[in-house]
This record gives structure tokens, C-alpha cells and sequence, in this order.
């Protein structure tokens, strides 16, 4: 699965005009849900377009939205364009806690319908972060190396759990939980997606810019029913997201 | 964890004991012929109950053994049966043979499939059936995957627990679906607590904190029977209320920390809030119970089935030395204070273990027998719903003997009735069988 994932919809806007280089902030209509997007410029090495970035993990106050059809919308208009996540067979959270704690378990595939669907809802583009894009928003965090428990939940501090998104400090580039707390899909540099950053279950040597792991059969292993879901990873409830938002350029292709 | 009991079987033994002396038959006390020990001979299976479970056990039965061979199905109704079978075919092409005149359909596909000359049967059907299935398939001299709960109702533990007794006579496998004891970190972490890491267990808290199961709305042409058997789960008949049916799983877990020593009594809390109207059927939406041990310690075991609430799936265990805290839904198995650790071992499937164990043991001509436990982890299920639904104070022994027995009139596609929901206070658990 590409990066195409992304709805092409005609009635695709950029960002508001007033965020060109600044944060904005999503909504979705009919919910409270709203979370910030930070502007990423491109990497001028190699001609990349600039993008936004959200400012911490998908949290389940907005995945939820999708899986329940909780906006003002509903199924309907959504259904007709994007296959809905079934109900998962255990609490996909693992406890950890819901609101404002970052999606967990999620497959690439139902991270990508997240990300068509929110473009339909919103009608930007949204989807998946490349691992270029990630990696060089994340080297934009400057993250010290001896001050990672600052900026990260991981093994030394997380007590074996994910932490609601934000609670520990931004980084330079002003985004939270690059490191650690949920590793990230991403879409690899093969065109396959992968995880990046490690997550809250990783020592400091899992963590950072380059931590990069792809996807195992050990990962929905032992979902118990048969046919076993495509959209929830019974055994990686440590693997969320982040939405990447593109660039005015970027949608104004689209037009 | 030495006080609580001697031998941690003492109690339940007796039990069989008891059970044993009224029901033994001699046909019983033939052992089981051991054709495939040590050999290559195909080992033929039958499914008995063809839902996501079933067919999920299928396919792991399948993945244990290169030569078990899927020869018999049967299920209630034709399309649950064909949409389990176009799910297991591609999963092993050549090893699942269930022509048409192998697949059976109705109350009594049991026993058809019993008579298709299986040497193993997976049971998962919904747990109303278990007790009667288990009999006719020890009877038979098969082989069992038993899946969880083993009964939802005191009368159908005795029969369970002579089956086990059976099953023992008879050198018959018999693996239960109570899947964390097939979990490595689980065996790791239990293991420790058994041997006293955090010192005496004085108390131990478990959650089964989880969302609704779905339902299937009412079709035209379906009898009231039709409709309760495919929505089973919300009928206390059927499934024993979630408590049993599903919560099931950290109740033994309450079993497992407590080395086996069986709760005086329990107290409870429960009731139905999110689910209302006929079409939730009559099971409570949520259960806090309180089981009481001779030596003192007290366990507490809390589940609900509510949507928009925080889950949870961890097991807390309280000791003299310290505390563990096993979450298995993370994974994270972790014991604090005087002997701290962490697992940080490999995470094997555990559904697929049981089948890998089982069938090794059939091939070594071993015996597994998870009867002991897996039939008191039901009863202590059943015990905290029976306390719940009566508001009472219920000792084991008045919940062991009862006469509940929540068979209906006849296994017939027609009426069922729906008992009312039960209400604390007013409901009188069935006094002790004579």
C-alpha cells in the first residue's frame, strides 16, 4: 500500500490560508475532536514539499469517530467511501486508558482508512507520514540523547504502559511522543509500511529517529476467531500513528 | 502460598469422589487404545460447534500436527457450518475432508460427528452444551479440546467433573480453553507467585472491564429457539450470564494465583444497566464478587460488558513480599517489591499451544488432564453469579450441590422461554440436590 490512500476527492482545500508555515487546528464536524497540525518546511536536500504534521499521535477521541460513526455525518456519508473498522474482539486500548491516549493495535490498513476518512471529513489531504517525511520531522526535534526520558515514554519510565498523548515535553520542532510511548506507521521508503520511533515498551536503544521495525506475523498472531481481523493487531498494542497533512502545493496538484 | 491448602487438588477430589461413587459405569474404566503414540498415523478430528471460536481451533488443531486430518463437522445451522468450512478449506486444502454426508446439522451433530471415527473432537459450542458433549465424547473414548466455561450451571459441573473423572480412568486427553494456562509469561509469572515471590497471597483483584459482544437482530422465520441460539450470549441458559461465559478466563486467573485452594463462600454485587429490553435477553451488564478463603484472604473479581468505559484486563495479586500485576492484553507481567522481575521472554500463541501440546501428548501417548481446575474455575464462575443474582451470601458447598439445572423443557427449533432478569433479593438459588 502506497501513500495513495489519501481520498481524491475534487473538493480537496489546503490548509487554511492563515496556517501557511504556522500550526492549525482539525476539527471534525459534529464532535469535539480537534488536534494540532504543526508545519514541517521540506527538506530542501532533496525538493521536498513542506507539510504539516500532527503535533502528537492519533488519540482515540478521533479514531473512535471513525469506527463508530460518532460525527454529525454518521455512517452513511462515510460508508460510501470508506470501509469502516469492524468491532475489535478484546479492548484494543489494553487498558491503558481512552481519551486522549494514542490509538493502539491498529493495523496499517485501518490507520490508512483513518486517513482517507478524515480527508473526506475534513477535505484536506490527509494520510500516512513517508518515513522521509518522518524521519526528517523528527530529526527537526533535536531530541538530546542524554535527556530522552524528558521527551519519551519508554521502558525506564513508562511502567509498562502507553501515557496519555503530550504529557511529556515537546520537542524542538514542537511535536510530543516521537520517541516511545506508541511506535508510528509510516510508509517505508519500499513503498511498505513500517514502524518508526519505538514505542513505550522499548529501552532507550529502541528509541529515536532511526528505530524503524516492520510489521511481523507475530503481530496478529492470536486473535482467536477465525477469520481474524484486518484491522486490529491482536498482539501490537504498541503500534499507533500520526497524520501527515499535505502542503497547499501538494493539494493544489490535485485541482 | 503454602497455607491455604495441602494438596491443591484436596477439596475437588473429594468431589469426584462423591460425584464418581453414584455415576461410574464399568464401561468407563476402559483405557484409551494409544494408536498414534510415536507414529505417523493420520489423526482425524471433528468440530463440534463451527463459530469464530470453533473455527479458530480448527484451524490451530490443524497447524499442530502435519498429520491431523479435519474429517467431521456439525453445528446447529447449515450456514454457520458452510461459513466455517469455506474458512478452513483454504487453510489446509488437503487435510480438511468433510464431505456432505460429514456434516451435520442440528441438537444431535454431536453425536453424528462422535460416530464418524474421530479420534479428537474441539467442543465449542456455546457452554449450555458442554457438560453433555464432554460426556458423549469421553464416552465415545475421544480425545477432547474443551473450550471455556465447562457449564453454566451447578448440575452441569457434577456431569463435567465425572467426565473428568472418565477422562482419567481412560487415559484421555483433555485440554481446556481457559487459553493463559497455555500462555508462556502467564506460566512464568503464575509459577513465581506459586512459589511464593511476593510471599503469601493475601489477596487478588482481577478485571474483565470490556465492551459489549455484538448481537443479531431477529429474523423473520427464526423460532424464539433460533434467535436465543444465535445470540446465545445474552441468554443465561445458553452462556451463564458473562461472568461465566467470558470473565471466566480471570476468575481462574483469582484460581491459579490462590495454588488451587477453593473460595468458603462468596458474596456479590451485580446487575443489568446498558442492556435493556427482550432483545439483550437476561444476562447483567456487570458483576463485582468477593470470594472468601479459610485462611482469610480475600479475592475480588470485577467485570462488566459496557460500552465507553474504561477497560481493563489485569490481574492484581497482593503478598506479604511484594505485588505482580499481570496484564495480558499489553502484554506486561510484572512482580514489585522484595523479588522484582518482569517477563521478558517470547509471547507463543497460546491458542495455538493448547492444540500443539495436546496433540503432542496424544502422539506421545501422554495424558494431559486439565480437568481439576478448569471444572472449579466454572464453579467459582457460577458461584459469584449465583451471589450476584440472589443478593446472598452463597457458601461452595450450598453453590456446588445446588439443583440449578437450566436445561430447557426440549432441544427443539420452537418456543424457549426467557426467564426474567434476575433481581438481587428475589432470586433463590436451587437448594442442594437431595
Amino acid at each position: 500500500m502506497l501513500v495513495t490512500s489519501c481520498a481524491q476527492s475534487d473538493r480537496i482545500t489546503a490548509p487554511p490560508v492563515s496556517a501557511a508555515n504556522a500550526q492549525f487546528t482539525e476539527t471534525i464536524d459534529g464532535t469535539a475532536v480537534a488536534f494540532t497540525m504543526i508545519p514541517v518546511p521540506g527538506d530542501p536536500a532533496h525538493g521536498d514539499e513542506p507539510f504539516w504534521i500532527g503535533r502528537t499521535e492519533v488519540t482515540w477521541d478521533a479514531y473512535d469517530v471513525f469506527v463508530y460513526g460518532l460525527d454529525a455525518r454518521g455512517d452513511d456519508t462515510a460508508a460510501d467511501a470508506v470501509t469502516q473498522p469492524s468491532k475489535p474482539y478484546i479492548s484494543m486500548d489494553r487498558g491503558f486508558g481512552h481519551a486522549g491516549y494514542a490509538v493502539l493495535s491498529v493495523s496499517d490498513q485501518g490507520a490508512m482508512a483513518f486517513c482517507a476518512w478524515l480527508s473526506r471529513k475534513t477535505d484536506r489531504r490527509y494520510r500516512l507520514p513517508t518515513e522521509a517525511e518522518w524521519r526528517f520531522a523528527c530529526d527537526l526535534g533535536r531530541i538530546p540523547p542524554a535527556e530522552v526520558g524528558r521527551y519519551a515514554w519508554y521502558r525506564g519510565n513508562a511502567d509498562f504502559k502507553t501515557h496519555a498523548v503530550g504529557t511529556r515535553e515537546a520537542d524542538a520542532a514542537g511535536l510530543h511522543d516521537m520517541y516511545g510511548n506508541a511506535s508510528e506507521w509510516c510508509t517505508g521508503t519500499d513503498g511498505l509500511p513500517v514502524t518508526l520511533g519505538g514505542s513505550y515498551r522499548d529501552s532507550m536503544e529502541g528509541l529515536g529517529c532511526a528505530a524503524r521495525v516492520s510489521p511481523s506475523a507475530a503481530w496478529n498472531q492470536s486473535d482467536p476467531q477465525i477469520p481474524r481481523s484486518v484491522w486490529w493487531l491482536a498482539d501490537a498494542g504498541f503500534v499507533g500513528f500520526r497524520v501527515v497533512c499535505e502542503s497547499d502545493s501538494q493539494a493544489g496538484e490535485q485541482r | 502460598m503454602t497455607e491455604h491448602n495441602g494438596p491443591a487438588d484436596a477439596i475437588t477430589r473429594r468431589e469426584f469422589v462423591r460425584v464418581t461413587a453414584v455415576g461410574a459405569t464399568a464401561g468407563a474404566l476402559f483405557a484409551a487404545p494409544l494408536v498414534h503414540a510415536g507414529g505417523s498415523d493420520t489423526i482425524r478430528i471433528g468440530l463440534i460447534g463451527c463459530g469464530g471460536r470453533g473455527t479458530g481451533a480448527a484451524t490451530q488443531a490443524l497447524d499442530a500436527d502435519p498429520a491431523v486430518v479435519l474429517v467431521a463437522m456439525g453445528d446447529m445451522f447449515p450456514d454457520r457450518l458452510s461459513a466455517s468450512l469455506d474458512r478452513l478449506r483454504p487453510h489446509a486444502p488437503l487435510r480438511v475432508k468433510v464431505p456432505a454426508d460429514r456434516q451435520f446439522i442440528g441438537f444431535d451433530a454431536y453425536r453424528r460427528v462422535l460416530e464418524a471415527d474421530v479420534d479428537v473432537v474441539i467442543l465449542t459450542t456455546p457452554p449450555h452444551f458442554r457438560p453433555a458433549h464432554l460426556a458423549a465424547a469421553i464416552d465415545a473414548g475421544k480425545h477432547v479440546f474443551c473450550e471455556k466455561p465447562m457449564a453454566v450451571d451447578a448440575t452441569g459441573v457434577r456431569k463435567v467433573l465425572q467426565s473428568v473423572e472418565y477422562a482419567r480412568q481412560k487415559q484421555l486427553n483433555l485440554v481446556s480453553g481457559f487459553c493463559w494456562r497455555y500462555s508462556s509469561p502467564e506460566r512464568a509469572t503464575f509459577q513465581r507467585i506459586n512459589d511464593g515471590a511476593i510471599g503469601d497471597v493475601v489477596s487478588v483483584h482481577t478485571t474483565y472491564h470490556a465492551s459489549p459482544i455484538g448481537q443479531h437482530a431477529r429474523r423473520d422465520g427464526w423460532s424464539p429457539m433460533e434467535w436465543q441460539l444465535r445470540n446465545w450470549w445474552h441468554f443465561r441458559w445458553l452462556s451463564g450470564d458473562h461472568i461465566v461465559e467470558q470473565a471466566c478466563h480471570s476468575i481462574d486467573k483469582i484460581n491459579w494465583a490462590m495454588n488451587g485452594a477453593t473460595p468458603v463462600r462468596a458474596s456479590a454485587i451485580g446487575g443489568r444497566l446498558m442492556r435493556t429490553g427482550a432483545e439483550s435477553g437476561n444476562v447483567y451488564d456487570h458483576f463485582t464478587v468477593i470470594y472468601e478463603y479459610a485462611d482469610g484472604a480475600r479475592c475480588f473479581h470485577t467485570c462488566r460488558q459496557m460500552p465507553n468505559c474504561a477497560y481493563d484486563n489485569t490481574d492484581y495479586v497482593m503478598g506479604t513480599a511484594g505485588t505482580c500485576a499481570v496484564n495480558g492484553w499489553a502484554p506486561s507481567h510484572v512482580i514489585k517489591g522484595e523479588n522484582p522481575w518482569s517477563y521478558e521472554g517470547e509471547h507463543p500463541n497460546m491458542y495455538q499451544v493448547e492444540h500443539n501440546e495436546l496433540f503432542a501428548a496424544i502422539r506421545d501417548g501422554t495424558t494431559i488432564n486439565d480437568g481439576h481446575w478448569m471444572t472449579r474455575s466454572t464453579m467459582m464462575a457460577i458461584l459469584g453469579r449465583m451471589a450476584a443474582y440472589s443478593g446472598q451470601t452463597v457458601s461452595w458447598d450450598q453453590a456446588f450441590n445446588s439443583a440449578e439445572d437450566w436445561t430447557p423443557p426440549a432441544y427443539e427449533l420452537g418456543e424457549v422461554q426467557m426467564p426474567p432478569v434476575a433481581m438481587p433479593g428475589g432470586y433463590t438459588v436451587p437448594a442442594p440436590v437431595a
